[in-house]
């Protein structure tokens, strides 16, 4: 089945005819979130997602079941600091702000990777560690939602450009992840991934492969930290937390191996299109008071679904033996 | 004289309370093949890590060219290519991504993607004899292109110093021919090849010099002419050649029939196989890789059902693992990572395993103490050198971790033995072990198959050898017409007996299987 797909997308069979589906659905049932202005709209409020779901990705090909869970508050983390910390030292022009929350981005991560690389923690405690470190943190710096973003920033929050600074920010990302596809740490880190003894011994300097892979993770949450600071136009210090379990889900739907070796940043970004999708669909139902959760175990629901599907696509094998 | 490639002097170096090493010293030279021997557990292994800066001594000096490799990184660097006897492959991964793994620097790419597609299936059509397509997934392969994709990843490097680890053991006869082609011209180019190995009849063919290894210590060095088995046996271990092997000059009783096959096929075009095995008899399956006898040692075990026909015991037929089990049939195999050992687990649970069923208490409690009891039979009947039971199974050498397998099935007192090349990566001390024990297991009213990549394992040791060619059996020779030629005839299809110079000169029927 599917031998006619070459075997490097076939992780992406699953995710695209999800997305073919959910789409036909919500154009059905909300006609108007596909105006230009519905979109822009959509764009921005997905943004966050789809980048905490492509900083995921990078750690979770590097292997040694790397998810990294505490991607949403480390999102937070930046967030609220943006808010707090940025104008007490006085930072508010565009370039100071996207060059904070990338760094911060990248040392956040970098802090995970030497616990993973030099102290041998295994990444699922260091991520679980970090998740709730960064909870506590983002609490003690902002306690409730607060502050102002700078104005050039807030002002994304109206939302009604399609072509906005969200969209290009995105592209963006794509572009730059798309470089990296080209280089040796790329396939060093595919290697790695796959069976680190085999990188290991022929050769491969594994330290350098599995650091890229947090670095290109600390610039996607930077990024995504700057949209949802554009997004709310403050600081929130838990909006970011309910990312982490969105942005694992869209990862799994997007065909990304958590066992390493394989995936890609565009099944990625389908499977957060794809969960965006979810919640516009339900969103034209009316469940009242019940909606939240009703949103919850439909994205379980399609998650397994996806899982099962995967199977008879061959980007999973069910192992029986 | 040409110059010292890689010199080690004086190793030492231990795993917990496990001496590795004490005292290894080696002296190899551009353009000479050297071959490392020993037992198991003589630290031949450890040795080639060292060299391959895998493993990092505890005392003594490694170099190679004058410099001391300390990791992996560093003596690639140095011009080191090491073939591990466990297979370093990406599974999930294309052919061609396997096999130049390692090869860009981490900023420098040296081969653009569509070279090394280029590269992989010129290099691979030349070693493997057929072509492979390089997208294939490495997955998909079989053992023997998957042992020369990492074999060709080596040789991709342009080794100066080139270290096998036990890599022919997935290579058939006419397959380690090749390699021992490229070995010859690789030292003719002026490499140092390394050869790890307990094939003593391959290295006596092929090897300039070889070092010999006892308890982690060199006991000796041999050059060209003094390498003989004789010498090379006596300095390895006290043991002494064909003579120990099991069979016992008095004919053997033979019983009843104990297990029988009857319009078997191994696949859908091939001829019927027509089997019996009875009590008190060893039987040989050999066939070059691919003729059917893997398949026909599968339906056996009731692992895998046959394309046609059925296998028969007393108990009734052979379908599947349950009637096996009732049939009194165990299995070993000789691929110990994916069919034999649980990794994870420790000595005492590989060897238990199979017997917790029988020794278990009400309510499916486990009984210690009768699993340590049985274990403790076991190691000193079989003489497995071990440390704690309850150590994991991998801190010890391949050849021990057969032995624990041998042990699992012996405890389960069965009635017939199938072994599938359980020799694979064991040294002759061992071997000659389990022969005695086989031969006392038959002896005393059991049957052994026991299929074997290497025919002179057959003499003075199985009743019959069943040759498979082509898919079922060719010929089957019996224990007073063995000889090599005679058997090596069979395995190429013909039933006389020709000139065999080397198997490589034979035409070669097509048999490799390519990828999918």
């Amino acid at each position: 089945m599917f031998t006619s797909v070459p075997a490097s997308l076939r992780h992406l069979i699953v995710p695209a005819a999800l997305v073919a589906v959910l789409l036909a659905v919500a154009i059905l049932r909300a006609p108007l979130t596909f105006s230009p202005v519905g979109l822009a709209g959509a764009v921005l409020v997905a943004a966050p997602l789809i980048l905490a779901a492509m900083a995921l990705t990078p750690i979770a090909m590097a292997g040694r079941g790397g998810v990294d869970l505490s991607v949403g508050p480390a999102i937070g983390f930046v967030n609220v600091t943006i808010v707090v910390w940025l104008p007490a030292l006085g930072i508010s022009s565009p370039f100071g702000v996207f060059a904070y929350a990338i760094i911060m981005g990248i040392l956040w991560q970098g802090f995970l990777a030497a616990l993973i690389i030099w102290l041998r923690i295994a990444p699922i405690i260091a991520a679980l560690a970090g998740y709730m470190i960064l909870q506590g943190v983002n609490l003690v710096i902002l306690p409730r939602p607060g502050g102002i973003a700078p104005e050039w920033l807030a002002s994304w929050s109206f939302g009604n450009d399609l072509f906005g600074p969200v969209l290009w920010i995105l592209l963006g990302a794509c572009v730059f992840w798309g470089f990296f596809t080209r280089t040796v740490l790329f396939d060093h880190l595919r290697l790695l991934g796959a069976d680190e003894r085999t990188a290991y011994t022929v050769g491969i300097d594994i330290v350098t492969a599995r650091l890229a892979a947090h670095v290109m993770a600390g610039v996607f949450i930077g990024l995504a930290a700057v949209c949802l600071t554009g997004m709310i136009g403050s600081g929130d210090p838990t909006q970011g937390n309910t990312l982490t379990l969105q942005a694992v889900t869209a990862l799994v739907l997007g065909g990304t191996s958590l066992a390493g070796g394989r995936g890609g940043i565009t099944g990625s970004i389908l499977g957060a299109v794809a969960m965006w999708l979810v919640f516009v669909v339900l969103s034209s139902f009316n469940f009242g008071a019940v909606s939240g959760f009703m949103t919850q175990m439909v994205f379980g629901l399609i998650l397994t679904a996806s899982l099962l599907l995967s199977v008879f696509t061959g980007r999973a094998r069910v192992r029986t033996a | 004289m040409s110059s010292v490639a890689v010199e080690i002097v004086d190793i030492h170096k231990s795993f917990g309370k496990t001496r590795a090493l004490r005292g290894a010293s080696l002296l190899a030279r551009a353009g000479e093949i050297h071959a490392i021997v020993g037992e198991n557990g003589s630290g031949k292994s450890t040795l080639a890590k060292i060299a391959s800066g895998i493993i990092l001594p505890d005392a003594g000096t490694v170099s190679v060219f004058g410099a001391t490799p300390r990791t992996p990184v560093a003596a690639i660097a140095a011009g080191v290519a090491t073939i591990y006897q466990e297979m370093m492959l990406a599974e999930e991964l294309s052919v061609w991504e396997n096999l130049f793994a390692g090869s860009d620097s981490t900023w420098r790419r040296r081969r653009s993607n569509t070279q090394k597609r280029a590269e992989t299936h010129e290099v691979l059509s030349r070693l493997a004899a057929c072509p492979i397509d390089p997208d294939a997934r490495v997955a998909d392969l079989t053992l023997s292109v998957k042992q020369w994709v990492v074999i060709a990843r080596a040789l991709v490097q342009k080794p100066r110093v080139l270290i096998f680890d036990e890599s022919s053991a997935a290579l058939d006869l006419e397959a380690t021919s090749r390699l021992h082609e490229e070995m010859r011209a690789l030292r003719d180019g002026g490499t140092a090849v390394l050869i790890v190995t307990h094939r003593i009849a391959e290295l006596v063919k092929i090897a300039d010099v070889a070092t010999v290894l006892r308890d982690g210590e060199t006991v000796g060095r041999l050059e060209r002419a003094e390498i003989t088995e004789g010498n090379i046996l006596r300095l390895m271990s006290a043991a002494s050649g064909h003579s120990a092997r099991g069979r016992s000059a008095a004919a053997t009783a033979v019983g009843a029939e104990v297990l029988s096959a009857r319009g078997l096929q191994t696949r859908a075009s091939a001829p019927t196989v027509e089997f019996g095995l009875r009590a008190g008899q060893i039987v040989g399956l050999a066939g070059l890789e691919g003729a059917g006898q893997v398949e026909f040692i599968a339906a056996l075990a009731g692992i895998a059902a046959p394309v046609g026909g059925h296998v028969e015991a007393p108990s009734g037929q052979v379908d599947g693992l349950r009637a096996a089990e009732a049939a009194g049939i165990v299995y070993v195999s000789g691929d110990r990572k994916r069919e034999g050992i649980f990794p994870n687990l420790s000595i005492l649970e590989n060897f238990g395993m199979a017997i917790y069923p029988r020794s278990g208490r009400l309510f499916g409690l486990l009984n210690g103490a009768a699993t340590s009891a049985a274990f403790a039979r076991e190691v000193d009947r079989l003489a497995i050198k071990s440390g704690q039971p309850g150590d994991r199974i991998t801190t010890l050498s391949g050849g021990n971790q057969q032995k624990v397998l041998i042990a699992r099935a012996f405890a389960l007192s069965p009635k017939v033995i199938l072994l599938n090349d359980p020799t694979r990566g064991v040294d002759i001390g061992t071997k000659q072990a389990l022969w005695r024990q086989l031969r006392a297991f038959a002896d005393a009213g059991g049957a052994v198959v026991y299929l074997s990549t290497e025919i002179e394992e057959f003499f003075n040791f199985v009743d019959r050898a069943c040759v498979f060619f082509d898919g079922s059996i060719f010929a089957e020779v019996a224990a007073t017409d063995l000889s090599e030629d005679r058997l090596l005839a069979a395995m190429f299809g013909q039933s006389a007996a020709p000139t065999f110079g080397d198997a490589a000169l034979s035409p070669k029927p097509a048999q490799m299987e390519g990828a999918a």
